[in-house]
Order: C-alpha cells, then structure tokens, then sequence
C-alpha cells in the first residue's frame, strides 16, 4: 500500500480516537506511522497490536480502542474510513460534556446565588464550644455564619506530613557528609559548617465524594463549607459531589466566597436534592477519575450517609478499587451522631469492610477530629 | 506475523519466558524504533522480567534502577566521590600546583557512576537500562527521567557534556500507584501487560518449574485462574504461581488437595483480608472445581 494513503487513513482513526475521549497526540501518530512499516501491515491482528502498543493506549481504554479499530481500520479505502469515521461521530457518547452543560447552567444563576447570602446582621453571640457540638440541622444562618469563621482558621491547624524525601535544612536534621564535604572544598578542606538535610514537608493529598442527595441535605452545606476552609491547607484537594451522577466539583471550589459558591453549585449540579445510586457513582469515579486523581498518599474521603437504592456489588466492587489504591479510606456519616445507629443500611453495610475509620460528621467537632487523620 | 517478531517471540522463549504477540510485538518494535518501553500491569505479571529476558538473549549488561519516593540525582546519575577528593587535596600539600589539582580532583577517577550514567557510558555495547517501579519516584524525578531519556546526554558542570557511547535499550516499570505523566508516556512505547489466560499460565509452570508433571500444572493454572476472578485486593500474579508451583513440587503433590492448598494459600495471596476470606467452604470447593 502507499504510504500517502496509509497516513491519511491514520490521521483519520486517530481523530475518531480522539472523539472518543482516547488522548492520542501528533507524536504517537508519528510513532504509529513508523511501527507500521516495521510490521507486516496485511495482518490486521499485528496492526492492532502495533498500534496499541505505539498510540500508548492505557488499559483503561483499551475496549474501546478495539471497537473503534474493529470499526474502522481498513487502510485500503481510505475514503470510506472517513465517512464511517463521520457517522461514527453522530452517534458518539458525548465525552465530557456534563461539565459543558454544568458551567452554562452555573453561568445562567448569577443572579439567583445572591439569594441565600446571610445579610449584614450580626450574628448572634454563641459561646465557642456550644457552637461546636450544635448539630448542623439545628443550626440558624448565624450559626452557620458564625462557624464558617471557626473553619477559615481551623486550615492553618492542618498537620502535614513529612515525606521520605531529605531536604537540605540550616542548623536542623540529621548531617550530610557528601555535602559537607562538598562545602569543605571551597574553604581548603576546612569544615567551617556541617551540612544538614531533614524529610520534605510534604502537602496532604485529599479527595471528597461527598454525596449531596436530599437525605443528606442539612449536612451537605455544611460539609462543603469545611471542605473549602481545608482546600486552603490542603490545595491538592479533588472534590466530588454525588447523587444520582457523578459530578467533578474541584474547579467550583473558589475559597473565600463560600455562600456564592454553595449557591452556584445547588443551581448548577444535577439533582442537587434528588435520590442516590452511590454504587453506580463511586463506579463512575473509579472509571474516570481513580487513576488520575489517588495514588499511595491520597486519602480519600466519603461523606454519605449509606442510605442506597442501587446495587450493592457494583458499591463492593468500586470501593474494593479505591481501597486498594488509597493511602486510607474515611467515611464520614453523620448518621453516627444517634447513639441508636447501627450501620445497617444496605449501602453502608456492604461499603464497611473497605473502609478504614467511619466517622460521625454532624458537627464541627466532629469534623475536627477528621482533621489528623487526613493529615498524618 | 512479521518474520523478525517471530523470532523475537521464539527468542524470549528460549529464555524461559513465554510471550504472546502483544509483548513480543511491542519488545521488537522498541528495539527497532529505539525507543524506551513503558511497561504497566499488576504486580507480578512479568514486567521486570522483559528487561532481563532482552539483556540476556542480547547477551549485554542489565543495569537496574529501582525507584522509591525520594530517589535524587545524585544516586540515579553521578555523585563526586568528595572523601577522596578531600583526602588528593590534603595529600597534595600547600604547594602543590592548585589547576593540576582541580583537573586530577574532577577527572573521571573520582566520579561515582549510578546506573543511568553508566547505562550510557557502557563502551562495550548497548546495555539493557530497567528503570524499575517509575511510579514510586517523585513527580520531580520524573521530569529529570523525561530529559535524559530524549537525548540521551548528561552534562555535569565540571566536565561538560556526556553523549551516549551506544544508547541503551530502556525498560521502564509500573504498578500504576499512580499515573505516569503523559510527557513520559509520549517518550515510550508501551505495553500493558494482563494476568495470563489458562494455556499461557501452564506454558509458563511447564518452562519455569519443569518438575511439576502436566496434571499438576493444569490444576495450579485453573485454580489460580479461579482465584483471580474473585476480585481480590491482591490477586496473585504469576510470580505467585511460579512459588506456589515449587511449593508444591518439594512437598512432592503430583495433584491439589484441599488440605494442602489450605496449608499452602499463603504463597498465593499475600494479603490478611484475602486469606480470611477464603474460608474453609468456599476454598474446598475451589479446589475440587479446579481438580474435576
């Protein structure tokens, strides 16, 4: 076959790649081209596997790269790849576009975000450690305004932990002799200083599902608040709200206008208030987020309160996922707070044995003492 | 299929490592293309063992770095031997001729080579270069990897540029702790490599452990093929295999039975819940299903 021909045709599947949400740059077309001629281009099978190997298709991708290539890999017409390329288009899973419509719809309630904004009034006087252990259902907008002071200084108060990688540190750590040395040879040999290296400070790597369906309604508001006040410390947050979608809340989370922000989010999150399927949520952030968003030092954070309608093995094998990947796995339930609880909601249930600390979340101390646990 | 993949394929066997076309395909296409092989899959699927395999059937040298959180440039690369240099300093005295002394003291005799250096200052031939678990170093570490693997030079201040004598086959690992960035991954080829499907897995015990006799093999393979499907916390690789199928020769089983899987379970799954989880029913049923 022409070489000519066989470019086009792979421009063309890349591009029907592209759509498809595989990432596939100029430099991997021109890797794919050069492993094309080296293999024997006849054989579909070792075509494919070429190019898998050449277009750096992650696994994760990988079934709909075959489908794709099942589809439209015939390098002899490359006319007709293009136009099942077009129809393919068409009928395409629209890839991100959830954000798309989430910001216009976001875009659209400017106005309607002041509504809820407490007025100027002061806030009535309440003694700190009441305020503390006031349940977040009970709390009147002065409560609220009143904590959501307490929060922005409680970032400051978020412990980091201190990585395995060593530092050069003045007067402080243990010595480092090569570099001792090192300093030795400017002055003649002469050690005037000892040099000294202690571990990194390293950042708290966070991520928050926090499911915001109307059973959880009182709390919700609440939890985000918190949440923006630990974005702060912690800036590596990733935040996600869930109900009966997954919804990526990460770039809404602007600290410092916390009441415009909750408001935009309400008006721009689908089912703000509605039902939940936390199975199927948590399956589409393993999907699309797991592998991106966790490593070994992230912990990941679940605020829910259990109570599911969807299947539980799709919940068993998602969190099976996240646990074996995350630093620790908290759930934060502010059911926890009736003495009477007993985690038996389905969802709970099911979710318990991959889930390191379960934490009541129903007040401000409650939440506070989340705070070294994401942090050590 | 490609005459020289073929060859390629029967190579690696001949090495005691059975490849199906993705791996052989994509261990002839970095060498053809020279560029570095990105490797991902679980643990113990045979990842590291690619790069041994090549440096063996291409009978040069394999230089191993083994990456952890914290790994610097200074044990991935080059290092000045400074007590050395310190003790020439005072060795030479006060009137010793200082520019002389700062050549001698900054010559090659005193510069410690790590493996990435000496990866391509090998003079005999190509070296095969493992970069070993990539995903445990530091985003920082990984940039640097991105520099050195495009040019293939190094320049160290005080004695200016090295270029690549031959430039080394590179082998890169992962467990996918966490993702590798996509400047890297566009550096590589790569490959994912899966836990292996029945036939290939009694391939694998025949090549690797030959004194487990066919029987023996075919129901270690279906038993841990069972096992996998159970959606573990760590599903055993065939590392895990190869041990238990040895485990199993020195106690001289030539068949499963459910009191020694028991007694033996701990070659396969390393993890506490997982082990917990297979109670006594459910395992003796595994077992008779993989022995049926």
């Amino acid at each position: 076959m022409r070489v000519s021909g066989l470019v086009r045709h792979l421009a063309v599947f890349a591009q029907a790649l592209r759509e498809r949400g595989i990432p596939v740059a100029l430099s991997d077309e021109a890797d794919a081209l050069a492993a094309l001629t080296l293999v024997d281009v006849a054989d579909r099978a070792e075509v494919r596997r070429a190019l898998r190997v050449a277009l750096k298709v992650r696994r994760r991708h990988a079934a709909a790269f075959d489908e794709l290539f099942e589809r439209l890999w015939a390098p002899e017409s490359g006319e007709a790849a293009t136009a099942v390329v077009n129809a393919a288009r068409d009928r395409r899973v629209p890839h991100g576009r959830p954000a798309r419509r989430l910001a216009a719809a976001g875009a659209g309630h400017g106005e309607r975000g002041e509504r809820d904004v407490p007025s100027g009034d002061a806030p009535a006087y309440s003694p700190e450690a009441l305020l503390r252990r006031k349940s977040f259902e009970e709390c009147t907008p002065e409560d609220l305004a009143a904590m959501e002071r307490l929060l922005s200084g409680l970032a400051s108060r978020l412990a980091t932990r201190p990585s395995r990688r060593l530092v050069p540190t003045r007067g402080r750590g243990r010595h480092d002799p090569r570099r001792s040395f090192r300093r030795a040879l400017a002055t003649d040999g002469e050690f005037l200083e000892f040099a000294r290296r202690s571990r990194a400070i390293e950042e708290p790597r966070l991520v928050v599902l926090c499911d915001t369906s109307g059973s959880m309604d009182a709390h919700t508001r609440f939890v985000l608040t918190f949440l923006l006040a630990l974005k702060k410390a912690a800036r590596r947050t990733e935040v996600f709200a869930f109900n009966t979608a997954l919804t990526r809340l990460t770039p809404w989370m602007v600290p410092g206008r916390i009441a415009q922000t909750l408001d935009r989010l309400s008006a721009g999150v689908p089912d703000w208030s509605g039902g939940t399927r936390i199975g199927e949520c948590l399956a589409a952030f393993v999907d699309r987020y797991l592998d991106g968003t966790v490593d070994r030092r992230t912990v990941v954070v679940i605020v829910s309160d259990g109570l599911d309608r969807g299947d539980t093995a799709e919940l068993v094998s998602a969190m099976r996922a996240i646990r074996s990947r995350a630093r620790r796995v908290l759930w934060l339930n502010p059911l926890l707070s009736d003495p009477r609880y007993e985690p038996t909601a389905r969802g709970m249930a099911a979710a318990l044995p991959y889930v390191d600390r379960l934490l009541p979340a129903h007040n401000l101390e409650s939440l506070e003492r989340v705070l070294p646990l994401v942090a050590a | 299929m490609k005459a020289e993949i073929r060859s390629m394929q029967e190579a690696m066997e001949k090495q005691g490592y059975i490849a199906e076309a993705e791996i052989a395909t994509a261990v002839y296409l970095s060498q053809a293309m020279g560029k570095p092989l990105l490797v991902e899959g679980d643990a113990g699927v045979g990842k590291t063992e690619i790069a041994k395999v090549l440096a063996r059937f291409l009978g040069t040298e394999l230089i191993r770095l083994q990456c952890y959180e914290g790994l610097d440039v200074a044990t991935a690369l080059y290092e000045w031997d400074y007590p050395r240099q310190m003790l020439r300093v005072r060795m030479a005295g006060d009137d010793a001729d200082p520019e002389g002394l700062e050549h001698v003291i900054f010559s090659r005799d005193y510069l410690l080579e790590r493996p990435l250096l000496k990866a391509i200052t090998r003079v005999e031939g190509p070296a095969v270069l493992l970069i070993d678990e990539v995903d445990r170093a530091d985003d920082g570490f990984e940039a640097f990897l991105l520099e050195v693997l495009s040019d293939f030079q190094v320049t160290i201040p005080e004695l200016g540029t090295i270029q690549a004598i031959h430039r080394p086959h590179v082998v890169l690992t992962s467990n996918r702790s966490r993702e590798i960035g996509d400047a890297l991954r566009r550096r590589c080829l790569y490959l994912y490599i899966e836990h292996p499907g029945f036939e290939k897995e009694v391939r694998i015990i025949h090549s690797r452990v030959p004194e487990a006799g066919a029987r023996l093999a075919e129901q270690i393979a279906r038993f841990v093929q069972s096992l996998r499907e159970r959606r573990l916390l760590k599903a055993p690789g065939v590392a895990e295999t190869i041990d238990w199928a040895q485990a199993l020769v020195r106690l001289h089983q030539d068949a499963l039975d459910a009191e020694t899987v028991a007694t033996t379970l701990g070659c396969l799954l390393k993890d506490h819940n997982d082990l917990r989880d297979l109670s006594g029913g459910e395992l003796s049923s595994l077992v008779e299903a993989a022995t049926s």
